[in-house]
């Protein structure tokens, strides 16, 4: 009877829906073309959910509630305080980017914000349907962000390729759903690992089918190849804060309930299904990289290199489940930060409806903007992963979890893959630094709160890479209350 | 000054950052003031680096230990330490900056602030390396210090900077990353959870283990130093770097290399190092005649200086290749030798570079009449850099003759083909350069040393003669530190023999790894 009223552990996700609701009503009563309430109270709303999941953390332990479906465990406690803060620093760029492209719309934060809620579902189910509706409500809320941007075809172009193959991978997720419950008569992960302990071998097929076709579901969602052809298109589509947003937050979302689901749920199978991700780690790894190379936009540039850091990802998913928890949680940290860096600075530069879209386009900026071009570059080294940066301690630790698990193979494909994304990295770099500035500058100013987000960002990225050992504690305690 | 002695090598890393933050906050227009502050840094840095050969006792232990927990759960640790193998070259680091700044005093006009910058956090990445004893934090500065570097290359360069900045990063980089995979490797194997590298020293692993562990760090060192064939990023690198950049390459970037051997490779993989000498000794052997013979022929005085350090440094490899107590003293001697020399022959290309903007040798004939000054440095460093006798070049190359003929008297007969050589290429440059007439009118006018000229010169030239002359001031510190790394190894390898037929089931398998990789580069 306590179990069903325990409601603790969805307080977070229930503060920041019903914020998102808030959103929406307060949007109808403010003149049309503003959002500045919105970004206010999604603020608000978004730190109050933090404080809420960092009270759930110092309070005393939390078992599964509501049947058994949510759990505010390490892991998840950990996932929703990275995809909240991802939120918070979201949010702060997104006023200033939002005027300079005339979509000061509420409901862009409102979407936002149902969107999140997504994520923090996703990262705390227990359970394979509850899984799949988070799942749902964080794509969904996404594919609408995508097309917020109604002036331009590419925004709609990418609203529509990621609905479609969001749509298939969620079929494929649901197939998958349906034969481990018929393999093991049970879609909570607790039951469904019982189950398959003792499963019989005319069933192995079965199962195993169905890992692959909850592998495939879940590749969509990190970008992992061979099902990641939507990213390069959906990610220069989209609103650029949409795709810091995206490329943050999905990521540590679904590697968080894949990490539940395979480690976890489907762990008694992992023999049979690391060979299969260790294949899909190198081959994203290499196509993610090579194909980066031949990119001249930035944001194209960005999410070929998402690709190619799923990969990185999944190298430490096939190392023992302790290790691999720990070291892709603490990724998870290191990547949300450069990535809403990098993505964040192309948005703060974005002056009436343009923003930097080629190397070219940001040739001098080190002259101009030096504190901008510093940032940049720190959160390209961060990608490339060289110290003193988070990037750095993150590999250092994937692929130390892999070969500590004995796929030496996966961390040398992983370190000389690094060597290829040095170079387009650099391109970066070289215009910014080495190039003479081409014409006028362009480019907006950086509104206050945007150079706070960046400032979070290249905090995070310097801090963790210098003295990484606090967020390792924690990501080792939420690796050990999975377990 | 009594200062903390526990902290000084922190200090010794810490000056120039707090320097570099400090100054990357002043605004750009106070150039004048950031250079001076970039040389008051440098020069308490060295100031401060002394007080290290003055309280360094002559053993073979660590000193100036210091021990912080940093990522507990992995045992990494801020572990920092000097013996003889490093102390000196740390010294050669905080000596050189404040000249490389004041050496491009006048040269460097854009971005004075961010040069500045670049030089000091450079200046703390290599003092880092130097004193690392955790593999983590080794591995930290190593790779770090590769920003900098880039961005000297890449910003004051000449003409072709931006293809041999992004040559340099890549192609160290793409070595260093293995030798990342064989930290993790041998983390594993090791089983004491740790990265320390005293600890991991005391457990060797696996013999068979150590020959894979070995190359991977082995191609990231020969990759450094250069040695021969990994060697084609160097002379672009040098040509086109702005003076302070090719100094600072040549003269402590190349030693992390050897260094690099003598404090990792050499001691952690001794069954390994053992059997594989050969292939180092050969291979160095080849970089002595081939550098020698490539600079024979440079049009380009900066590339002959270029080359010709891939030929000093073959003589470094051969000598921590043979391992013997009067070889290593030699190799680490040789490599203070070179920083010093080839340091000096960069600044003074770079000065007349300044004058005339070109390097081609042809352009030029006569100076000794123009630039006396100039003339008798020029003389006097090109004869440290042949080896002539009295001064510095001649003991390390010396030590490391005698100390490989228990080696390979074969390998030492060939290369002392390459002191031959380089009597060769230098004179002949020398006698092109600065004898006859002074047949081009624009040579006519050229200035001699200027007062700030001469005095980055001096100390330079002085270290010429006093190493050269008083050798024991500085051998007497490296050798006890040598000769415990060559009884370490020793004691290592002769309790479990490797045996020859070992020996030779090395040997292919050097070949298949370094094989490809060379023709992957092409």
């Amino acid at each position: 009877m306590n179990d069903v009223l325990d409601l603790r552990p969805i307080v977070p996700a229930a503060i920041v829906a019903l914020t998102g609701v808030v959103a929406l009503l307060a949007q109808a009563f403010t003149p049309k073309g503003q959002s500045a309430p919105s970004s206010a109270l999604s603020l608000a709303g978004l730190l109050g959910a933090l404080f809420s999941v960092y009270l759930l953390g110092s309070g005393p332990a939390q078992g599964a509630v509501l049947a058994g479906a949510v759990a505010a465990d390490g892991l998840s406690l950990f996932l929703q305080a990275l995809i909240l803060a991802v939120a918070i620093v979201t949010v702060l760029l997104s006023p200033g980017y939002l005027r300079a492209n005339g979509m000061e719309r509420g409901e862009y934060y409102a979407l936002l914000l149902f969107s999140v809620v997504g994520m923090l579902g996703l990262v705390s189910s227990l359970e394979l349907v509850s899984m799949f509706v988070a799942l749902e409500i964080m794509s969904v809320a996404l594919y609408g962000m995508a097309g917020l941007d109604r002036s331009r075809g590419e925004s709609q172009e990418s609203a529509l390729k990621y609905f479609v193959t969001g749509a298939f991978a969620s079929a494929f997720f649901l197939y998958g759903v349906a034969l481990v419950y018929g393999v093991s008569g049970s879609t909570s992960l607790d039951r469904v690992a019982r189950a398959l302990s003792v499963l019989s071998p005319q069933a192995l097929p079965l199962a195993i089918l169905g890992a692959a076709f909850l592998l495939v579901g879940f590749g969509f969602k990190i970008a992992s190849v061979p099902f990641h052809m939507w990213t390069p298109d959906v990610y220069e589509g989209a609103p650029t804060t949409v795709t810091a947003f995206m490329s943050a937050g999905v990521k540590a979302a679904a590697f968080g309930a894949l990490l539940r689901v395979f480690d976890y749920g489907l762990g008694d199978l992992a023999r049979h299904w690391q060979p299969l991700v260790a294949v899909l780690a190198i081959v994203t790894m290499l196509l993610g990289n090579l194909a980066a190379l031949a990119q001249t936009s930035l944001k194209r540039l960005l999410a070929y290199s998402s690709i190619a850091h799923a990969g990185y990802l999944m190298t430490a998913l096939v190392a023992a489940p302790g290790l691999a928890v720990e070291a892709i949680l603490f990724y998870l940290v290191a990547y949300a930060a450069v990535n809403l860096g990098a993505f964040g600075v192309i948005a703060a530069l974005s002056r009436d409806g343009r923003e930097p879209v080629t190397a070219a386009d940001l040739a001098g900026l080190a002259d101009r903007r030096p504190a901008l071009a510093a940032a940049l570059t720190l959160f390209l080294v961060s990608l490339t992963g060289i110290p003193v940066t988070a990037g750095f301690v993150g590999k250092f630790y994937l692929f130390n979890a892999a070969v500590a698990s004995g796929w030496v193979v996966l961390a040398l494909v992983g370190v000389l893959t690094s060597v290829v994304s040095a170079y387009y990295y650099l391109r970066v770099v070289v215009a910014m630094y080495m190039e003479p500035p081409l014409g006028e500058d362009r480019w907006a100013r950086v509104p206050p709160a945007a150079v706070l987000a960046l400032s979070l960002s290249a905090g995070v990225t310097l801090l963790f890479g210098l003295w990484p050992a606090p967020v390792l504690t924690l990501a080792r305690l939420a690796g050990r209350s999975l377990l | 000054m009594n200062l903390p002695i526990t902290q000084l090598l922190t200090l010794l890393i810490l000056l120039p950052i707090a320097g570099a933050l400090v100054i990357a906050l002043t605004r750009r227009e106070s150039q004048s003031l950031q250079k001076l502050a970039g040389l008051g840094v440098s020069l308490a840095t060295f100031v401060l680096s002394t007080r290290l050969v003055s309280l360094f006792r002559d053993t073979a232990g660590m000193q100036f230990e210091e021990r912080y927990a940093w990522i507990p759960a992995w045992g990494i640790s801020y572990h920092v330490g000097i013996d003889g193998l490093s102390l000196w070259l740390v010294i050669l680091t905080t000596f050189l900056t404040p000249l490389c700044l004041l050496g491009s005093w006048s040269q460097i006009e854009s971005r004075v602030r961010e040069f500045v910058v670049f030089m000091l956090l450079l200046e703390a990445g290599m003092i880092g390396v130097f004193v690392a004893l955790d593999l983590f934090l080794f591995y930290v500065f190593w790779e770090a210090m590769l920003i900098p570097m880039y961005f000297l290359i890449g910003i004051w360069g000449h003409e072709r900077r931006i293809y041999a900045a992004v040559k340099f990063f890549l192609y160290t980089f793409a070595g260093s990353v293995l030798m990342l995979v064989a930290f993790l490797v041998l983390y594993k194997a090791s089983g004491i959870r740790s990265f320390d590298i005293p600890a991991l020293v005391a457990a060797p692993v696996d013999p068979a283990l150590q020959t894979w562990l070995f190359l991977a760090c082995a191609l990231a060192f020969a990759i450094k130093v250069p040695m021969w064939p990994f060697h084609t990023w160097l002379p672009d690198a040098h040509v086109e770097a702005p003076t302070a950049g090719s100094v600072i390459l040549a003269a402590v970037l190349l030693k992390m290399g050897g260094y690099g051997f003598l404090r990792l490779a050499i001691p952690l993989f001794p069954d390994a190092a053992v059997r594989l000498a050969p292939l180092v000794g050969v291979l160095a052997v080849i970089g002595i005649v081939y550098g020698a013979l490539v600079s024979l022929v440079q049009p380009d005085l900066k590339k002959l200086v270029a080359y010709s350090s891939v030929s000093h440094l073959g003589f470094v490899m051969l000598g921590i290749a043979a391992l013997t107590t009067t070889s290593v003293t030699g190799a680490v001697y040789q490599m203070l030798n070179h920083g010093v020399s080839t340091g000096a022959l960069f600044f003074l290309v770079g000065m007349l570079y300044d004058r005339r903007h070109t390097r081609l040798i042809s352009e030029f004939g006569g100076l000794r009449a123009a630039m006396p000054w100039y003339f008798v440095v020029f003389l006097l460093i090109s004869l440290s850099s042949i080896a002539m006798p009295g001064t510095n070049g001649f003991v390390g190359e010396f030590l490391i003759l005698i100390g490989a003929w228990a080696f390979s008297p074969s390998l030492v007969a060939v290369a002392t083909l390459g002191v031959i050589l380089a009597a060769a290429y230098m004179l002949w440059m020398v006698k092109r350069v600065f004898y006859g007439g002074l047949s081009n009118p624009k040579n006519q006018g050229l200035s001699d040393l200027s007062a700030r000229e001469a005095t980055v010169l001096l100390p330079l030239v002085a270290l010429t003669i006093v190493m050269g002359v008083l050798s024991p001031i500085f051998t007497r510190r490296i050798e006890p530190a040598a000769d415990a790394l060559v009884r370490q190894v020793r004691a290592r390898t002769e309790a479990a023999p490797a045996g020859v037929a070992a020996l030779e089931a090395a040997v292919p398998v050097a070949r298949e790894a370094v094989v490809p990789a060379t023709e992957a580069r092409r």
